[in-house]
């Protein structure tokens, strides 16, 4: 080989490598060759109907893990497992207070939001001032909210949604898109916003890349650190409310297919589980890459369980390429 | 027994020589003390001949003949047991077990003989058993124990090697009076049985109590052994300072700072985890040095006004008001600064740019909300300039930088609003003579623009040529003060060794 060759040959695997580093590229790639093997699996999937389906979805989805990205953002193995059973607890919330009925959209949301903040703050509280470590507090808050649906459940007809609620998730609204798609987008211009333009974004950086330093840089560590876990909730809450809107009706635990996904979107759309770095937007690409694999899934006929067989693969997988180099420092 | 001599031993470190001449000479049936102020080369003498450092030259001979000394193994093969000043424990097991179990035969092996290992331990615990303090026992783990308590499991399992040649460095730092008596007795029995023992402390008390020979070794160099009772403290502070250090840095500030200037922090009776009754006063406009041997107290000081963990008792004042800091918060509202020397565990905000990482004290400061990058780069401009600071832009993530340079972002985001109070906790650790440079003498002029500067730092040199007084530390609290003619290193030194 000449040396110009093994030039070229290093350049191309250099370039190879920093491709991988931009895993927002990399997943914008991988949902246009998904839609393609999904297109070519079975005809009609990347119909425009399907695709704004699938968006739908993702955006449940990406409503969900734009608190799990903040809570990952924070550091200190910050995760929030009890996504899912506020979004189930929510979705029963929702229900009962519409009732079918327009009028009772505006509570619906308070309730929902306030709820889902409240879990939240406690999942906060447990995390900082109790010291119990994320993924405990956050699975035990699982537990609670599991053990208080059963109760709710009993006697309680779960509730419907109010028409225009629906309307707003699947109809389209504005340039052919449901609300629900520019709430979504909405969501994450607001993120945005929040990462890279206020003093709060920084500080969750900080805590998230190096606690101690934010400490002695006078950052409320604690204060920032219960407020991600609020939002985490209300975002949950919204979420929970969202979806009844799509299903019509809640039905039992509709939340806890949320839990892994709204994990893996946060870490394929490129923030590390350590924390620190990344944000919203690859999250966002994230969230989409997974309805349209999961969907696939589907369409093969893999059944639910194979699907979170998958998925756990997936996050492993993923954490091998994305959350070793961190990690291992950390 | 044994008799061991190292001649010429040299190591270096990439460019740091940390050791550039190493002649030593122990005799069996002595305690031959090694001194020499820190850096100077100590534990790099003693690791390499206790295997753990290979030397880039020199020899060791013992009885006369040369050996080669090429891991701990050999050395203990040679009969050389080393107590290491950080110790070399395994936290998870308990005492009994670091004590006993490199002694056992056939270690490593599956079948631990428990009773031989217990009774190998139990024979050196129940020399400290009245001196050990509460909560030692043989069964305990090694991290449930006090600093004071794993240097004596330390200092045991160096007994238990029962070897000829043993090397102590620092065994003593943490230990109180009773430990180290009865240490010591220790040490009178084994140089009875003959045994040949390096000895190293920072305590001019200890040294003339148990040694017999004394070599002072500085910056690399070993300079002399004498006879310990031919020679006095003031002869070995002599030794180790060297002949053209007995004067007053040139270049040192004038120490003209007038009596006037109003003190704008008072810190009077401070006590707390590793320092005691600690008073000081800082006027505006003054470089207010803290020496002494490391670890003497003069970061917990720092860290505790500034409210990192907060003193037990003590009163601290900024600009005449008596302040209550509980936290890193409150003191920066109370107008103060801290830089830590540690940058990476204090200071940078990893992976992150350089704009997140000068800016956290302005947004506290001034109670914003919003980030407004345009602003933000201008002020911090200003500051970054007036240390020579090296970046490419302000989206450069800050590990991208050079040490040196990642410290002056942290120190940067200090000086976009000023703070009355600079406290420097060794803020120089590691980085390069140009960016020490380009930091002294901006803590001269923020001195002369009026700010109060408080200066820990681990270097000497540093302190006596930039601090216009000097309080020295010596076992947590401020053993003396030196100004104008006073801040000579023969002086800083005396203070430091000084029996506390
Ligand atoms: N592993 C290492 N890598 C780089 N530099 C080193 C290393 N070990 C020691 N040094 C440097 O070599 C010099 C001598 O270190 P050494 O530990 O021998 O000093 P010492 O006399 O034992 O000091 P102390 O009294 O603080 O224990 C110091 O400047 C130190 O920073
Ligand atoms: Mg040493």
């Amino acid at each position: 080989m000449s040396v110009e060759t093994a030039g070229r040959a290093e350049a191309s695997r250099l370039a190879a490598a920093s491709l991988i580093r931009q895993p927002l590229l990399v997943a914008l790639i991988l949902i246009v060759l998904l839609l393609a093997l999904g297109e070519m699996l079975s005809p009609g999937f990347a119909s425009p109907q399907q695709i704004l389906r699938l968006l739908i979805v993702a955006a449940l989805l990406g409503i969900v893990a734009a608190g799990q990205n903040l809570v990952i953002l924070g550091g200190r193995e910050g995760i929030d497992l009890s996504v899912g059973g506020i979004v189930s607890l929510s979705a029963i919330i929702a229900g009962n207070v519409m009732n079918g009925s327009d009028g009772g959209i505006l509570p619906a949301i308070l309730a929902c939001v306030a709820a889902g903040a409240l879990f939240g703050t406690f999942n906060g509280v447990g995390v900082t001032l109790l010291r119990i470590p994320p993924l405990v507090m956050t699975l035990g808050m699982l537990g609670v909210l599991q053990g208080l649906l059963v109760v709710i459940r009993q006697g309680v007809p779960s509730g419907r949604a109010a028409p225009a609620l629906s309307e707003f998730v699947t109809r389209p609204f504005l340039l052919g898109l449901p609300g629900i798609i520019w709430l979504w987008v909405l969501i994450g211009l607001l993120m945005a916003f929040l990462l890279r333009r206020t003093v709060f974004g920084y500080r969750v950086y900080a805590i998230g890349s190096n606690e101690q330093a934010a400490l002695l840089a006078g950052v409320p560590v604690r204060l920032i650190r219960v407020s991600l876990f609020t939002l985490s909730g209300a975002f949950a809450g919204l979420a929970g409310l969202c979806l009844i809107g799509y299903a019509g009706t809640s039905f039992a635990n509709v939340g806890e297919l949320y839990m892994l996904p709204s994990i893996i979107a946060v870490v394929l759309g490129g923030t590390p589980l350590s924390g620190g770095k990344g944000g919203y937007t690859g999250t966002m690409a994230g969230a989409v890459l997974l309805v349209i694999l999961q969907s696939i899934l589907t369409t093969i006929n893999i059944e639910e369980s194979g699907r979170q067989v998958i998925f756990g693969l997936t996050l492993l997988v993923l954490m091998l390429f994305y959350g070793r180099g961190r990690a291992m420092r950390a | 027994m044994a008799n061991l001599t190292i001649r010429g031993a040299r190591k270096a470190y990439g460019a740091t020589v940390a050791l550039s001449r190493g002649d030593f000479d122990l005799k069996e049936g002595e305690v031959h003390v090694l001194i020499g102020s820190n850096g100077s080369g100590k534990s790099t003498l003693c690791k390499i001949v206790s295997g753990s450092v290979r030397p880039d030259a020199g020899e060791v001979l013992i009885d006369g003949k040369p050996v080669s000394i090429d891991g701990p193994r050999a050395a203990r093969a040679l009969g050389i047991a080393t107590f290491y000043q950080e110790l070399s424990l395994a936290a998870h097991r308990t005492v009994a077990e670091n004590i006993g179990l490199p002694e056992l035969p056939g270690k490593g092996g599956i079948f631990v003989d428990r009773a031989r290992l217990n009774a190998i331990a139990e024979r050196h615990i129940s020399r400290f058993a009245d001196v050990a303090g509460e909560g030692f026992s043989a069964d305990t783990r090694v991290e449930h124990l006090r600093e004071d308590q794993r240097q004596l499991v330390e200092i045991m399992k160096a007994l238990a090697t029962e070897a000829p040649i043993l090397i102590f460095d620092e065994p003593t730092s943490s230990l109180d009076r009773a430990q180290v008596e009865r240490f010591f007795e220790i040490l009178r029995e084994l140089k009875a049985e003959g045994r040949a023992i390096v000895f190293i402390s920072h305590r001019m008390d200890e040294i003339f109590s148990v040694g017999d020979r004394v070599t002072v070794i500085r910056d690399g160099e070993t300079v002399g052994t004498s006879q310990i009772s031919e020679t006095n403290p003031a002869n070995i502070i002599r030794q180790m300072v060297g002949e053209t250090e007995l004067a007053v840095t040139e270049g040192a500030p004038p120490a003209t700072v007038e009596a006037k200037a109003e003190a704008v922090l008072s810190v009077a009776g401070l006590s707390g985890k590793g320092f005691a009754g600690v008073s000081f006063e800082v006027r505006r406009g003054e470089i207010l040095g803290f020496g002494g041997l490391h670890g003497q107290g003069q970061s917990a000081v720092l860290r505790s006004i500034f409210g990192v963990s907060p003193a037990a008792a003590g009163s601290i004042r900024i600009n005449r008001e008596e302040r209550a800091i509980r936290s890193p918060r409150e003191a920066i509202r109370c107008g103060l600064a801290y830089v830590s020397g540690d940058r990476g565990r204090d200071g940078v905000v990893h992976g992150r740019p350089i704009l997140e990482n000068v800016t956290p004290i302005h947004f506290l400061r001034n109670r914003l909300s919003l980030v407004r990058p345009g602003s933000l780069r201008e002020r911090a401009a200003k500051p970054l300039s007036a240390l020579k600071t090296r970046f490419a832009g302000y989206e450069q993530p800050v590990n991208a930088l050079s040490g040196g340079n990642q410290q002056k972002i942290v120190i940067a985001r200090w000086l976009i609003d000023r703070p009355d109070v600079l406290l420097l906790d060794d803020p120089t650790k590691g980085i390069d003579l140009q960016a020490k440079a380009d930091l002294f003498a901006l803590i001269r002029s923020l001195a002369a623009e009026g700010m109060g500067i408080v200066l820990y730092s681990s270097e000497d040199a540093e302190l006596l040529a930039n601090a216009d007084r000097i309080l020295v530390f010596n076992s947590g609290s401020v053993s003396r003060e030196l100004t104008g003619a006073d801040r000579t290193r023969y002086n800083l030194y005396h203070a430091a060794y000084e029996a506390a």
